[in-house]
């Protein structure tokens, strides 16, 4: 339990870096490094499948897209931000992490476990048999992203044309 | 059952403070995006968190899987987007955005 809340820690302070940071490749690798104790998090849960997806996914190709946009956008990337709003942050976080352990402990003992069928079987049965919608889903959203990129960039290239 | 849930859930609702300050409080698009990345890994860690307390863990880490897929799909997008309003403006500051009309 104690190496789960060092991970925790280590979680929050990665997110915390990578709001405050204001180089954006250093904030971008923070983020990854969130993903990567999220996904070990994952594996220690007892989820090795979406551990493996958070950080092959989201700590590999998400970063790969995050630096290629920070790379192709580098010469108006210095944007001026609130000093009152990063100073602030640290602060109003603390504060409410202490609101937050306050009324999840009192909270938590008020929520009523809904009864769950016992489940049986491997990860890919459930999610083959009883979440096929959800794949499908998947399928379609993919799909729809593809386009929307594809898109986006055809339209840059007829402006370029005119 | 509860005491191994309540880290979980004290870390997300944190994790979920922190993206969402970052939305309303910074001003360039790329920040913003981290901030949506961040809520996002709140999300998925109170989904499988919560498999893990209720003795679920299989349809909790499916739901993550699925949810990991759209997220990625998601910021592909975004960021297309992001790239093609830098095209426009020239910078990423949010405030420019206002100015564009009709």
């Amino acid at each position: 339990m104690s190496v789960q809340i060092l991970l925790l820690v280590g979680l929050v302070l990665f997110s915390v870096a990578a709001v405050l940071l204001k180089d954006l490749i250093k904030a971008a690798i923070c983020l990854a490094a969130a993903s990567l104790v999220l996904g070990i998090l994952f594996f220690r849960m007892g989820a090795p499948y979406a551990g493996a997806f958070e950080i092959s996914v989201v700590a590999g190709l998400i970063t790969v897209l995050f630096m290629l946009t920070i790379a192709l956008t580098k010469t108006g990337g210095d944007v001026a931000e609130s000093k009152l709003a990063t100073v602030a942050f640290p602060l109003f976080f603390i504060l409410f992490l202490v609101v937050d352990v306050i009324v999840t402990k009192n909270l938590v003992q008020k929520i009523v476990a809904l009864p769950a069928a016992p489940e049986a079987g491997a990860f890919g049965e459930v999610l083959w048999k009883q979440r096929t919608l959800d794949l499908v889903g998947q399928v379609c959203i993919i799909f729809a992203g593809v386009l929307a990129v594809l898109a986006l960039f055809r339209k840059r290239s007829k402006d370029n044309d005119d | 059952m509860t005491s191994t849930w309540v880290p979980y859930l004290i870390v997300a609702a944190g994790l979920l403070f922190a993206g969402i300050y970052c939305l309303l409080a910074m001003r360039n698009l790329i920040k913003l995006f981290i901030g949506v990345e961040i809520i996002s890994k709140s999300v998925s860690l109170i989904i499988v968190a919560t498999g893990f307390a209720k003795k679920n863990i299989l349809v909790a880490q499916s739901l993550a899987v699925t949810f990991i897929v759209v997220e990625v799909s998601l910021v592909a997008t975004a960021l297309a987007i992001i790239i093609n309003i830098y095209r426009h403006t020239k910078s990423l500051d949010i405030r420019k955005l206002s100015r564009l009309k009709g």
